[in-house]
């Protein structure tokens, strides 16, 4: 008896629909009883995550089709940071939401999310990852257009049919994996029957990209990636950490089921498939972090920020390497955490000051030194210095492209990567500088129409010091150490993952 | 010798006589003589085909008794028979459900005229019907002339006049073309009975000799009639002189006069020179080019037409088209479903007359298609009579149109080269017909504002106020519909009579 | 359950439907009993004929010769009066509620009777010929339901209607000519009745008349170039446009193209051909342009009308892959989306009818007043998109599974334009209830105060739709099999 597992797949949800259907009620009430359930949910999604390999057939969707689960090493390490973040983010709207009203919505979605992103996480076929691929799109998009505003609902639409696209051109692929594979149900090296592939080898190649890309779309690559600079600065904030952080891993995963455990990396392996996605995250990569150094929003700063660091694990596994893919994974955790932490700061500089664009951040950290710290950690962690734990990842996915047999690219990518982190250095840290050395001179130099501008910068650091609640802080603060702890003390994650992928190549 | 072999030959001379005798009578007499003749007619012309069809064969009436080849010869099969019936039902049925146009269209004194020329032209159609002497049919092919020409005249205006003359110049046209094939004929074969010509043909096809004189001469006979009938590009005349001639004029001409001609066409045909030879010569080939065109210009005319009465009369050189159409496929079953939808149109296009007078009838005697708006609810039964006209027209199923379009397409696939074409024709033509009749039935369908119901002097006519026009079209719908649902016993007789005929 | 029932399933409703306006009601009450009495009454003979599946023929009249109006119960007419006999009830159920406001009650009611008499005859037709009549049938008695409201615009889209229907069963006959001539039975039978002694070296022409057909009788479904009369239609009164251009009409249409396919020209000579091609490729052009069309469509029912010819064309292109998985694949979609066009469609039909409201800007913010409309049309909405666990996803996925299987070219097409199109589908029909549930922030509701959910007639048959909905979603195997078991005798 295996059905227990899904137990944190159907509470959540279940709990979210009666908060969603429920009449008002106290907010007090509210947030005792989401958060209970997200812990409890939260706790046996990783109990049932690290009891074993677990399967469970739910039901048959159609005769050769069951809605199939099965917990192996990557839905173990997905679970896991899933869970971590998901609590700690949800702590922090207890606090954050005050702001943005709307509570008892968003606190069911987010309920139901959980649960639909644990099932994705435990999907052990490819139609069932499908489905909840699909469910986890439809209930994230009303997390976007929370506030209701008119852009807020433009963006929400655009990510909906970003990820629409990408989910039908991945179900595109399904379609034709579905007649050439011996089983959809994922398998550690594919699944894809010889000699029916060997016949239609093209159309496979083709259906393989357009789920790479159709997948990619909710990873933020280049060309459908641009309903995540749209979607983060309207979301509230816990919304962007949760999206950045776990939502557009889903697409990662997606991508690694598809390749490694059905399609088979050695079908695509020196095809132009794996050139051209190559070719797309590695040119993502650089995008974003272009597009990031120039952006002046924060939030949307951190979003081409996303763009650019889902690419990075991209690029990891479409390398198609042991250590490719070890960095991928390192990153996906990574990131994760880091991505999250950076959102709730910016959260906090939304909740605390109402300051969304950098230039407005001058000064910040004289009056909340805390989370600004935490940031930097954060900060240090993406652009990869040590001991932070982006090195570990970066580290493991250029000599992985060193190493590997991709021509042209193996010496390319490292340089990309390298370039695209000093751009995330140029993009991240000024608002450490800035925050914490605001500078004398800036209004004696500037113009008339900057003014303004410094009157508002000069409020932050006349502001008196003032952190936030502890409710925002220690999430933030879990997170952010995280980041350097893992950068400390890697090992048993890499170890994990090694093993994880000697059963895969 | 029964005394029934008679009756073929004494309905014609009955109708004939009658004519004069109209003359000198006014014109309620007349019209209930003409009633009573064509009644009588009607049921002498029923007792014929029982006769033949319980014979099984047909045969043949010398008159005066002076045999073959000097006497004159009536032949009488089932077809013949069936043909004078329905006729007769159809002019009968005209004329009631002109009654009302006539009285208010003609002077008085001019009345009774109007039932010589009735009871004329019907002696002239059975003598086209019956006769297997040429010459007669020639003769009679003139008295029919003549009568249709009174018969467009007769209402006195300016187009009919025009319309007349016109008809006049055409149709005398058509006789005298016919009337150089004749003597051709005459001149090989030295006969003029149909069954002794066709003997000297066929010696003559055998042997080898005269062919282009023989060609020229089914080529003259077929291009008189069909000027005759209006087929297509020979129909300038026919617009004018049904559209606005009086209604009973419109509906006999347009479904019985051209009939008499083509089924004229289709006894010379069999009868004279015979089937084979017509078919190996390319005049059919001929005759189903200009029938498939016709089919598609008449409809694009009528389509093109604001008129009601002209847009029908357009829509009748549409269908004569069909019948040229299949003619030409040179096949036996193309010939029945010619004639098969001799008898449709006949059933159809009378109907169409009429209940188009009824809905002009309620609107003000207007006949431009604006004016016919939401004629449908003020006069019903014309409404629903109209529909069920067009409906058969378009080819739907339940009418006789259907059917006729089921034995068109079904002989066309027995031909090689032209099936194609004949089925590509008849969709397109449907479809065109649907362009201008529907767009009509949804026009006196659309309902009018109040207002102008008022100003635009529109009345509501019912059913009692006209009883013999609804009398009429009731007996056209159910005629139609009997013709669309149970149409085998008609094929069969058809059939039947078809292989009595040559 | 004798063969002979068949013909009353067809002839009760036409008889009592024409009695409609002739009975003097006493009160609207007792006119809407009598109507929903007779409709039940079929629907419960349709069903009885259904489980026992009497296995004669019987001919009601013969045309001529060897042509008769005859019938006989199949397992494809199954399907079809299945689905009709499912939802006519229904959908007259709402009509009473609906109808209230259009007036000519009796007259409506007259025809929606006989127009369901029709489409069983449809249905249930043995032969090729009775097919064909009760199409001819079906467009003339649906024509007045479309001129109901006698307005310029429904006068207009009612002739555009008939002329392309009308056209449509022309070159429709010319197809049915072919098979009384070359077939060896005009019957339907599974597999196809073409001689092919008989026709010799004639391929090209029967492809020709097979083209010509299909377009023929795919007019009533709307495929392109002959869509445009279906979203023009949508000026009937909503339960029309709902039952008859999302369901009855429209798929008449269709059934009819796989009944000429599959039944009489036969898939072993279609197959690889060029009209296949011909015929595949309109279909999948279809697909893309009924779902652009209703993008750019900013009056709701004619956007759902976009949407339907759209969806339409997946049945079209399911039929025309011409392997039995095909022929599953469209008849799965037959049925399902039977259920989520009517749901959509009546959902419309509640705003008009409570709101007269139209245009899709208009919605805004509706989705709290009428939550329970809403909430269902979102949810019809994503059943289109094909969203897994909703019913449009199983037939979506067995259209592609067909389309992926059959190994054509254009089959794969096909299936990255089913895809084009959920996307689509997803933006036309997201945007309408993400308007309606979050109108901006300073919508002020007042405007729509007067807005509310309307009673339980309209509600009862959209609450069952949904739950169809879930149902064939989440446990579509029965279904599925039995469509199986239909396509297997193909083979």
């Amino acid at each position: 008896m295996n059905g227990w597992i899904l137990l944190p797949v159907f509470l959540p949800v279940i709990a979210g629909i009666f908060l969603l259907l429920m009449s008002q009620c106290e907010r007090r009430r509210l947030h005792q009883a989401a958060g209970a359930v997200l812990v409890i949910s939260a706790v046996l999604a990783v109990a049932a995550a690290w009891t074993g390999d677990k399967s469970v057939t739910l039901f048959y969707l159609m005769k050769d089709i069951p809605v199939y689960f099965h917990i192996d090493g990557i839905s173990r390490l997905y679970v896991t940071f899933t869970s971590i973040v998901w609590v700690c983010v949800g702590i922090y709207a207890f606090v954050y939401m005050e702001h943005e009203g709307g509570e008892k919505r968003f606190f069911g979605l987010y309920l139901i999310v959980y649960g639909v992103i644990v099932a994705l996480d435990f999907a052990g076929n490819l139609v069932t990852m499908y489905i909840f691929y699909e469910l986890m799109t439809l209930t994230s998009a009303p997390l976007v257009l929370h506030n209701g505003s008119r852009e807020a609902v433009m963006a929400a639409l655009k990510y909906l049919f970003y990820s629409l696209c990408g989910a039908y051109m991945g179900l595109f692929g399904i379609y034709f994996l579905y007649q050439n594979c011996d089983t959809l149900a994922f398998t550690p090296g594919g699944t894809l029957n010889p000699v029916l592939a060997q016949d239609h080898r093209t159309i496979l190649l083709i259906a393989v990209f357009a789920m790479l890309a159709g997948f990619g779309a909710k990873a933020g690559m280049l060309p459908l990636h641009s309903w995540l600079p749209a979607a983060h600065p309207v979301a509230p904030s816990p919304a962007s950490a949760v999206f950045s952080g776990i939502v557009v891993k889903a697409g990662v995963l997606a991508a690694i089921r598809t390749v490694y455990y059905v399609v088979g990396p050695d079908f695509i392996r020196g095809t132009w498939v794996q050139t051209a996605w190559m070719v797309l995250a590695l040119v993502t990569v650089f995008m974003g972090s272009m597009l990031a150094y120039r952006e002046p929003v924060f939030k949307k700063r951190l979003a081409y920020s996303t763009v650019s660091q889902i690419s990075y694990i991209l690029f990891g596994l479409s390398l198609l390497t042991p250590m490719g893919i070890t960095g991928a994974l390192l990153h996906t955790v990574f990131h994760a955490f880091i991505k999250s932490a950076l959102f709730l700061t910016a959260g906090v500089f939304i909740f605390e000051c109402g300051k969304t664009r950098v230039s407005e951040l001058t000064g910040i950290g004289k009056r909340m030194p805390k989370t600004v710290w935490c940031y930097t950690f954060a900060s240090l962690a993406l652009i990869g210095i040590p001991p932070a734990c982006g090195f570990v990842s970066k580290w493991y996915l250029a000599e992985g492209a060193l190493n590997a047999d991709v021509g042209v690219f193996g010496w390319l990518g490292p340089v990309v990567l390298l370039l695209s982190a000093l751009l995330t250095a140029g993009y991240l840290l000024p608002v450490t500088m800035k925050g914490f050395f605001p500078g004398k001179r800036d209004g004696e130099k500037t113009s008339a129409g900057n003014s303004e501008m410094k009157s508002s910068a000069v409020d932050i650091r006349d502001a008196q010091k003032k952190e936030p609640s502890m409710m925002m802080l220690i999430p933030l603060g879990i997170l952010a150490s995280l980041t350097i702890i893992l950068g400390v003390l890697p090992n048993p994650l890499i170890d994990y993952i090694s093993q994880l992928i000697s059963g895969l190549m | 010798m029964q005394f029934v072999q008679n009756f073929p030959f004494m309905t014609i001379i009955l109708s004939l006589f009658s004519g004069p005798l109209s003359s000198i009578l006014d014109g309620k007499k007349a019209k209930r003589v003409n009633l009573a003749v064509m009644s009588v007619i009607t049921v002498m012309s029923c007792a014929v085909l029982v006769f033949v069809l319980n014979s099984g064969s047909s045969y043949v009436y010398t008159m005066g008794h002076f045999p073959a080849p000097w006497g004159n010869e009536i032949r009488v099969g089932i077809l013949e028979a069936f043909m004078a019936v329905f006729f007769c039902v159809i002019m009968f049925l005209c004329v009631v459900g002109g009654v009302y146009e006539r009285e208010r269209e003609l002077e008085d004194t001019k009345q009774n005229l109007y039932y010589v020329m009735v009871n004329l032209l019907l002696s002239s159609l059975l003598t086209l019907i019956y006769t297997n002497d040429l010459f007669t049919a020639y003769v009679f092919v003139e008295i029919n002339t003549i009568s249709a020409c009174g018969l467009i005249m007769i209402r006195q205006n300016g187009r009919t006049l025009e319309a007349a003359t016109r008809y006049m110049i055409m149709s005398l046209m058509g006789s005298g073309l016919l009337l150089l094939g004749i003597c051709f004929l005459y001149d090989l074969t030295g006969h003029l009975l149909m069954s002794n010509i066709r003997e000297q043909v066929q010696l003559l096809h055998q042997s080898g000799t005269y062919n282009i004189p023989l060609l020229v001469s089914l080529a003259l006979i077929s291009v008189g009639l069909a000027i005759k009938s209006a087929l297509f590009p020979f129909h300038a005349w026919l617009p004018d002189a049904y559209g606005y001639s009086t209604l009973s004029s419109a509906a006999i001409l347009s479904s019985l006069v051209s009939k008499g001609y083509i089924f004229l066409l289709a006894k010379i045909f069999f009868r004279v020179i015979g089937f084979n030879i017509v078919r190996d010569s390319k005049v059919v080939n001929v005759l189903f080019v200009f029938g498939v065109a016709g089919m598609i210009m008449g409809s694009i005319n009528a389509i093109r037409e604001n008129n009601i009465r002209r847009m029908i009369a357009y829509s009748s050189v549409a269908q004569i088209g069909y019948i040229y159409m299949g003619f030409g496929l040179g096949t036996t079953a193309g010939v029945l479903a010619s004639l098969y939808h001799v008898l449709s149109h006949a059933a159809t296009k009378s109907l169409l007359f009429v209940a188009a007078s009824g809905i002009t009838d309620a609107s003000g005697d207007n006949t431009e298609f604006l004016e016919l708006t939401g004629a449908g609810y003020r006069n019903k039964l014309a409404g629903v009579a109209f529909t069920v006209g067009s409906l058969s027209m378009v080819g739907v199923p339940m009418f006789s149109g259907f059917i006729s379009k089921l034995l068109f397409a079904q002989a066309g696939m027995e031909s090689l080269h032209k099936m194609l074409p004949t089925l590509i024709a008849l969709a397109i033509s449907t479809i065109l017909n649907a362009v201008y009749f529907m767009k009509t039935v949804i026009r006196i369908y659309t309902p009018v504002p109040q207002k102008l119901l008022q100003k635009k002097g529109f009345r509501s006519v019912s059913v009692k106020e006209q009883p013999y026009k609804s009398a009429a079209l009731v007996f056209f719908i159910i005629l139609n519909m009997l013709l669309g649902l149970s149409s085998e016993p008609v094929i069969r007789l058809l059939r039947s009579g078809l292989a009595m005929f040559s | 359950m004798s063969a002979n029932m068949m013909v009353v399933v067809v002839l009760l409703p036409i008889i009592f439907g024409v009695l409609v306006p002739l009975i003097p009601f006493k009160t609207r009450r007792h006119m809407t009993w009598y109507v929903e009495g007779i409709v039940l009454l079929t629907s419960l003979l349709v069903w009885a004929l259904l489980i026992s599946r009497p296995d004669g023929s019987f001919t009601l009249f013969r045309f001529t010769g060897n042509l008769s109006v005859s019938f006989r119960l199949d397992g494809l007419g199954t399907v079809f009066a299945g689905i009709l006999s499912s939802l006519w009830p229904l959908a007259t159920l709402y009509s009473f509620e609906y109808m209230k406001h259009e007036g000519h009650e009796k007259y409506f009611f007259m025809f929606y009777v006989i127009t369901y008499g029709v489409t069983l005859g449809i249905a249930l037709a043995e032969d090729i010929l009775t097919m064909y009549f009760f199409y001819e049938m079906l467009s003339l008695v649906t024509l007045p339901l479309i001129m109901h409201t006698l307005t310029r615009e429904a006068i207009l889209a009612s002739r555009t209607y008939l002329y392309y229907s009308l056209g449509g069963a022309a070159f429709a006959f010319i197809g049915m000519i072919f098979i009384l001539t070359y077939g060896t039975t005009s019957v339907f039978v599974p597999g196809g009745v073409i001689d092919a002694a008989a026709l010799g070296d004639r391929q090209g022409l029967m492809l020709l008349i097979y083209v010509l057909c299909f377009c023929g009788f795919s007019v009533k479904a709307a495929m392109f170039p002959f869509s445009s009369w279906l979203p023009k239609a949508g000026v009937a009164p909503t339960p029309v446009t709902a039952l008859l251009h999302a369901v009855a009409v429209v798929k008449a249409g269709a059934f009819t193209v796989i009944r000429v396919t599959y039944y009489s020209f036969g898939t072993e000579l279609l197959r690889g051909t060029w009209a296949q091609m011909v015929v595949l490729g309109l279909t999948i052009f279809t697909i893309v342009y009924g779902c652009s069309r209703a993008l750019k469509e900013t009056h709701l029912k004619r956007r759902l009308a976009w949407s339907t010819v759209s969806n339409l064309s997946y049945i079209l292109f399911g039929a025309a892959l011409m392997t039995p998985l095909g022929l599953v694949g469209a008849l799965s979609h037959m049925v399902f989306h039977a259920v989520m066009k009517i749901c959509s469609f009546f959902c419309a039909g509640a705003v008009i009818y409570k709101t007269g409201r139209n245009y899709i800007h208009e919605l805004r913010g509706f989705g709290w007043k009428m939550p329970k409309v809403f909430t269902i049309f979102t949810i019809s909405g994503m059943a289109l998109m094909g969203v897994p666990g909703l019913c449009g996803f199983i037939s979506k996925w067995n259209l592609a599974k067909a389309a992926v299987s059959s190994e054509n070219p254009l089959g794969y097409l096909g299936v990255a334009a089913l895809l084009v199109s959920a996307l689509l589908t997803a933006i036309y029909m997201m945007t309408i209830s993400i308007r309606a549930f979050f109108p901006g922030k300073d919508f002020d509701y007042d405007t729509i105060s007067d807005v509310e959910d309307p009673n339980w007639m309209m509600i009862l048959p959209l609450v069952i739709f949904v739950i169809a909905m879930f149902v064939f979603g989440l446990h579509p195997e029965p279904m599925i099999a039995a469509l199986e078991s239909i396509a297997a005798a193909m083979n």
